[in-house]
């Protein structure tokens, strides 16, 4: 394939921690999947041009993606208003993609200044004025960060041209349909809702007490698993639900709760259908989940 | 009438008669055999309905409870009252309860919470009120979550209305109290309302 | 003559403006871009939110600023009284994922910094095999420690009073297997012997590994003996494998935190520190002085603090960190309890400090807690020591290593070198 017949991409950062970029280095097929495109610019990769050929340029773009939350002024690189040059490329692109929460939707930057900083067509779960010139090529990939897979997978899509349904904020249902509740080992603790002793066991849900947002965050976490081996919840630590327009929400290492009930329910599950169940199953004491599931000799 | 309908009346109309019977005299003092008299059946065909009276006992606090439930459901789901005007109907149906169908109250005081050891199994804990108790829950987390009522734990929350309704049913059938029941209707709801509010 | 050069690649960029005299860089100017309010974003947060979000300061070192704001909570609680005592099993886990982030970061230098931007001073295109090494290796380390931590980047498993992981023997093994197989591509590809004759100190001149391809393009250049600075290190973090300490003029002495200044800086986002109104160096050079490393003292006393030593303090301890991280697994036992901490307390006012080795050096968190709540957050970054302005009597570590480079291009090389991360920089 002759250099010039790749589509083209280009990832842009604007107020970052660079962990999507750090993400998606991850990905087991990284260099396979990057070398079916021309670069034009990447954060870590070799590109043909510089920072300052994309901003003082007008370069061919098919895939731009976003990374980092954007400020209405005051956020130049190369003497460029970075949303300026992303506006400029998102013109030109077929595909958009913001990778990460902040692109997407703000994320943890937006909290510095709710007023100026936003994600690239969202602000947290509204659409901005950039969504109406842009909503028909968007794809929103959020998560901090986004998983190196949920990148790298829609990418392989738009290059075989594959159907990529998304949910109303843009997000692909074939990543974002699941929570990320699907697939946590400790689900049998959550169905006969039993809360963990405490944080640092294998044993135990972390939903009523310990902030787990698993239950109520769109993403195949525990589905497809981070770095190929785990998970938050599987290393004992709380979903923050990262992947919602919500995030980063307050006090995030305890459940909110109203008189003891959980003040948010699983995705789609009317209250009184969760407390029914959860009444039952909470007056029956099963002896196997109450004890660990491995006993070392000492 | 199907058959399965047909059973069903027949179950809820044992169900009624021995609420009756244990309400009025208690759980041990009643037997089998005074129930199917009142019904004019058989003791041996309320077995084919309940295999133990027991069972009987458990299904009937499951049958107040819902009926109960239903009613502060109906409630909870009208979204346009207050919190202190739900806490007034919810204090209003209680006590309409207790002076129209004080076997339902008494039941519950006299024998399900003064004979806890028949409660085991499929009903510990409070399996057998979930269907109450659950209506209760959803009030509260309303009351929390539309800023009204002070977020606590759910049962010194639950205590302080439930306890108190329930001690104003037992004076009222002890026949001390000076007033009708219903009377004191908005001076109850007006207290429990403060105890709780932010 | 003034030239202006926009560093990219370097977890963001960084504007260098080089004064030339006489040919050879005179002084530099170095200004980062903007500030991104993590501090403030912290501020009237439960103490606890400082784990989530701090780590998000950096993509590349987020572990580290777990560990640093975990160990700033925990000595927040030991000052309000309350007993914290970590298990030996918490212990070697945190040290072991940190390891593991270091070492990543390491390897990512070498292949994606160090060897392209050599080959290019050389006028030599890169090979793309750096690059397959860089994904390979870097990803086996950060697979094994996210065993543990559940994810890298961004995990939270480092909590108060331990860790949030309970594994197993089958997980340590998983990880010890990731851990040999990283090993076993030093050995074939980076080093070109095997480890223990390494740490024999087998001369390296045999060698056919990449490291022997660096030594070459360095001394092509001849620039090993430049990029000398202060010759002042310094390290904050206290851990097995690293000592915290202060050395100047040939001596190591104990450090007092309290001398640690932070400085506005007119025309950058970044904030510059000194120790004692004085300039320090951090970093693996630094921890190699302070840890009186046999292999990196030896050459240090030929070479001093110039660019060659500075390279191998970074690979000697990327070598060593695999060796440590091996051992830890060895030693660690599921039987202990993760987290001995049963209940975090409620409504306590304290003030804490934590500070750890992140890749780039000492990494240090303070936090003001007020009822619970943060009062006042600050982060002060490896990168805020090396690339400091400098003060009134003398320039930052880096600007004084540049000063001499014949080339903008020599210039920032050995700014590189320092392994910038402009991300941290400007939190």
């Amino acid at each position: 394939m002759s250099k010039s017949s790749k589509p083209k991409l280009l990832w842009l950062q604007s107020i970052t921690c660079n962990g999507n970029t750090q993400s998606f280095f991850t990905l087991p097929d990284f260099i396979v999947l990057m070398n079916k495109f021309e670069i034009i610019y990447h954060p870590i990769l070799n590109s043909g041009y510089t920072l300052a050929d994309v901003t003082n340029k007008d370069l061919k773009c098919d895939i731009l993606i976003l990374e980092g939350s954007f400020k209405q002024d005051g956020m130049k690189k190369a003497g460029q208003e970075i949303l300026a040059t992303a506006q400029k490329y998102a013109k030109k692109a077929k595909h958009i993609i913001t990778a990460g929460s902040c692109a997407t939707f703000g994320g943890i930057f937006r909290q510095y200044d709710k007023n100026s900083i936003s994600g690239f067509c969202f602000n947290d779960d509204m659409i901005n004025e950039n969504y109406n010139l842009f909503r028909k090529k968007l794809i929103s990939i959020p998560g901090c960060p986004a998983h190196p897979r949920w990148i790298g997978s829609v990418l392989s899509m738009i290059l075989t041209h594959r159907a990529i349904p998304l949910d109303d904020l843009h997000r692909p249902l074939e990543i974002y349909g699941y929570n990320a509740h699907s697939g946590c080992p400790r689900s049998e603790y959550f169905e006969w809702k039993i809360d963990s002793k405490n944080y640092g066991y294998k044993e135990g849900c972390l939903f009523y007490e310990y902030g787990c947002q698993a239950p109520y965050t769109h993403a195949n976490c525990n589905k497809i698993l981070w770095n190929e081996v785990s998970s938050k919840t599987r290393a004992g630590t709380p979903c923050f639900g990262c992947t919602e327009p919500s995030f980063p929400k307050k006090d995030l290492w305890h459940t909110p709760s109203l008189m003891g009930i959980p003040a948010s329910m699983p995705v789609g599950i009317p209250r009184r259908a969760y407390l029914t169940l959860a009444g039952i199953a909470k007056s029956f004491s099963i002896k196997r989940l109450n004890e660990p599931i491995i006993k070392y000799k000492k | 009438m199907k058959a399965e309908t047909k059973k069903g009346k027949k179950k809820e109309s044992i169900i009624k008669a021995a609420l009756a019977l244990f309400s009025l005299n208690g759980f041990y003092k009643t037997t089998i055999p005074d129930i199917a008299r009142r019904l004019g059946m058989s003791a041996g065909n309320i077995y084919n309905y309940f295999p133990s009276k027991d069972i009987l006992a458990q299904e009937i606090i499951k049958y107040t409870s819902e009926i109960l439930g239903h009613e502060i459901q109906k409630i909870n789901l009208q979204t346009d009252l207050t919190t202190h005007q739900k806490i007034k109907k919810i204090v209003e149906v209680y006590f309409n309860m207790a002076t129209q169908k004080p076997e339902m109250i008494e039941y519950f005081l006299r024998v399900y919470l003064s004979n806890r050891e028949v409660f085991t199994g499929e009903c510990d804990k409070m399996i057998c009120v979930a269907g109450f108790i659950t209506e209760i829950m959803i009030f509260f987390a309303d009351g929390v979550e539309c800023g009204e009522l002070r977020d606590q734990d759910f049962f010194s929350a639950f205590g302080l209305f439930m306890g108190y309704l329930g001690g104003m049913a037992f004076l009222n059938g002890e026949s001390i109290l000076s007033r009708p029941l219903e009377s004191y209707i908005d001076e109850i709801a007006y207290n429990i309302y403060h105890a709780l509010k932010t | 003559m003034k030239i202006k050069q926009l560093i990219e690649k370097i977890e963001g960029e960084a504007e260098l403006e080089f004064d030339f005299q006489n040919g050879l860089v005179n002084d530099v100017n170095i200004i980062f871009p903007l500030y991104r309010g993590i501090e403030d974003i912290l501020r009237d947060r439960e103490a606890r939110d400082a784990l989530v979000i701090a780590p998000r300061v950096c993509g590349i070192c987020n572990h580290a600023h777990l560990i640093a704001g975990v160990r700033a909570i925990e000595d927040g609680l030991k000052k309000a009284g309350i007993n914290i005592n970590l298990t030996s099993k918490a212990i070697s886990l945190r040290e072991f994922t940190l390891s593991c982030e270091i070492i990543q970061s390491h390897i990512k230098w070498i292949y994606l910094v160090a060897l392209p931007q050599l080959s290019i001073l050389n006028r030599i295109k890169p090979l793309d095999s750096y690059l397959a090494k860089a994904s390979w290796s870097s990803n086996t380390v950060v697979k094994a420690m996210s065993i543990f931590s559940g994810q890298w980047p961004h995990n939270s498993y480092a909590i108060p009073g331990g860790v949030s992981c309970d594994p197993t023997y089958e997980e340590i093994i998983h990880a010890e297997t990731l851990l040999d197989e990283t090993i076993r591509f030093m050995e074939q590809e980076f080093l070109g012997i095997n480890i223990e004759a390494y740490m024999k100190n087998q001369e390296l001149s045999e060698s056919k590994g990449d490291i022997a391809t660096i030594w070459n393009l360095i001394n092509k250049q001849n620039i090993q003996s430049k990029g000398k600075s202060h010759n002042r290190f310094i390290a904050f973090g206290e851990h097995e494998i690293f000592k915290a300490g202060e050395y100047s003029q040939n001596r190591t002495n104990e450090i007092d935190t309290s001398l640690v200044k932070e400085h506005e800086q007119p025309n950058s986002k970044a904030k510059s520190v000194t120790y004692n109104s004085l300039c320090y160096e951090v970093g693996p050079l630094a921890r190699a002085m302070l840890a009186k490393n046999n292999r990196i003292m030896s050459l240090y006393n030929i070479h001093k603090d110039s660019n060659l030593i500075r390279i191998y303090a970074r690979i000697d301890e990327m070598i060593n960190l695999l060796l440590y991280a091996k051992k830890l697994l060895a030693n660690l036992h599921p039987k202990e309890l993760s987290c001995t901490l049963s209940k975090f307390p409620k409504g306590f006012s304290t003030k804490g400090i934590g500070a750890v080795e992140a890749a780039r050096g000492s990494l240090i968190h303070e936090t003001v807690i007020r009822d619970g709540k943060i009062e006042n957050y600050t982060i002060i970054t490896p990168t805020q020591w090396n690339l400091s302005p400098g003060t009134s009597k003398e320039s930052g570590i880096a600007i004084e290593a540049m000063k001499g480079s014949s080339s903008a291009e020599e210039a920032s090389f050995v700014f590189r070198i320092f392994d910038i991360c402009s991300a941290c920089t400007t939190h």
